[in-house]
């Protein structure tokens, strides 16, 4: 009874959410964006070399190592992961899809116009 | 014996309060709420409860047991004895600064903590983010002293329900700051934000329950800055909402280390800090506040420079 009682209120807080329209849809606009995701990915990663996904949901980030960081949205924030040598990365007529190699994360999918250097840039990693 | 449980009284007030802070959100801050992030910290709440009716069960058994060897005794009635209310809280809390602190650095712990701080958000919601997997560590360890001194475990656990409940309020943004003698003795959302922060001057500070004293004593004290943004979570942020992966992601990682690491290295992956590795391939906090130290010392110093050194438009010798 309690715990009903406590799974409808639940839903009841979270449904009040959507319905308040809170949130938001962030997207990446320019590098300075990217840059502060990536340096909250990774405290002090630089980026050297920056690609937005067509849409502003997810990106891909170098850095002056060589380093490679794919970020995406997650709900109204940014998360990433820097790539290791765990890392796939597939093209797709219009886009890539990275997998970092960490299935909670997911799979990335990217529209880029310049998929076909980031494909080679991280399947030499 | 007094059968009370003050959580259970509150649960009506976190709702309602919840409920307030949501219009606030909508009206000053609609990114301080996200929907799927609200179902999973409230999801989190109601498993906790659930879990301590399962499990709750052996660590009343074990603080009972241990009850019968306490030093001293308060009578019969020691539930009358109303100089102990106050001495049990303000002890409790001690107590709660200290299992919060192992909290965050003992790994076996943290991989029950860790539920607590792995929302990118501060809200209200945060705060009912609570373990379901907190029986399966050694905190109630940390309760024997008070029950060796004489409190009866129930009184603990009334004191320990308020010192949760006073925690409740300070998950917010919508409160900057409370009065200056206010924000010296009392945990408060300011200070609270930097415990949830992930900004490499915050990590591992202000564990404080209810008395920020604590923390102050104990050398862990870090003042919010007006000039820092704060971001919330962990250092390595899930990036998903799937709830049975956020209540033990921690637990299978821990336990995945354990099994392919080297023997002698096996008891410091449950004992050591979060992050802890035998070949360095990870960071601890202490090795990310190290290189943020560092890094922003030689930002410093390249900033301290006259103009003419760090933008030089004329050889050395000659006037720029």
């Amino acid at each position: 009874m309690e715990f009903g009682a406590s799974l409808i209120a639940i839903f009841t807080l979270a449904g009040l959410a959507v319905w308040l329209r809170l949130g938001g849809n962030p997207v990446l606009r320019n590098k300075n964006a990217v840059s502060l995701a990536a340096s909250e990915v990774e405290d002090g990663f630089e980026t050297e070399r920056v690609s937005i996904a067509r849409g502003g949901q997810a990106a891909l980030v170098r850095d002056p190592k060589g380093r490679i960081m794919v970020i995406k949205r997650h709900g109204n924030k940014f998360v990433g992961r820097t790539l290791t040598a765990a890392a796939r990365c597939t093209e797709e007529v219009d886009a890539l899809v990275v997998d970092a190699g960490d299935p909670h994360f997911g799979a990335v999918r990217l529209p880029l116009s310049d998929a076909p250097y980031w494909a080679d840039a991280i399947n030499r990693l | 014996m007094p059968d009370f449980s003050p959580t259970q009284y509150a649960v009506p007030l976190f709702v309602v309060a919840i409920l307030i802070e949501m219009v606030w959100s909508r009206l000053r801050a609609p990114q301080a709420y996200e929907p799927r992030d609200t179902l999973v910290s409230l999801a989190f709440g109601l498993g906790s409860t659930v879990a301590g009716a399962l499990f709750g069960g052996l660590s009343v058994a074990a603080v009972l047991g241990a009850y019968e060897h306490r030093l001293f005794d308060f009578g019969e009635e020691w539930w009358l004895v109303w100089w102990a209310w106050p001495l049990a809280f303000l002890i409790d809390d001690l107590k709660y600064y200290w299992v919060h602190r192992a909290g965050h650095r003992i790994r076996w712990m943290w991989a029950a903590h860790v539920n607590h701080h792995s929302s990118q958000h501060y809200n209200l919601s945060t705060a009912l983010r609570q373990t379901w997997t907190g029986h399966f560590t050694f905190g109630l360890l940390f309760a024997l002293p008070l029950v060796l001194l004489g409190f009866h475990p129930v009184m603990i656990g009334i004191v320990g329900g308020f010192n949760l409940i006073y925690q409740f309020w300070i998950h917010t943004e919508a409160i900057d700051k409370m009065p200056r003698w206010f924000e010296a003795i009392m945990n408060t959302p300011s200070h609270h934000r930097v415990h949830h922060a992930t900004n490499p001057r915050y990590l591992d500070k202000n564990y404080a329950g209810v008395f920020i004293i604590w923390d102050k004593i104990f050398g862990t004290f870090e003042p919010e800055r007006d000039d820092e943004v704060i971001r919330y979570g962990i250092v390595k942020q899930l990036g998903t909402f799937n709830l049975l992966y956020c209540v033990f992601h921690e637990w299978i990682g821990m336990l995945a280390d354990i099994w392919r690491s080297p023997w002698k290295h096996k008891l410091s992956y449950l004992l050591r800090e979060p992050g802890w590795t035998h070949d360095g391939s990870r960071d601890t906090s202490g090795m990310i506040r190290a290189r943020w130290i560092e890094r922003t010392k030689q930002s410093a110093k390249s900033q301290s420079k006259p103009v003419a050194k760090r933008n030089p438009i004329a050889p050395p010798q000659e006037a720029a």
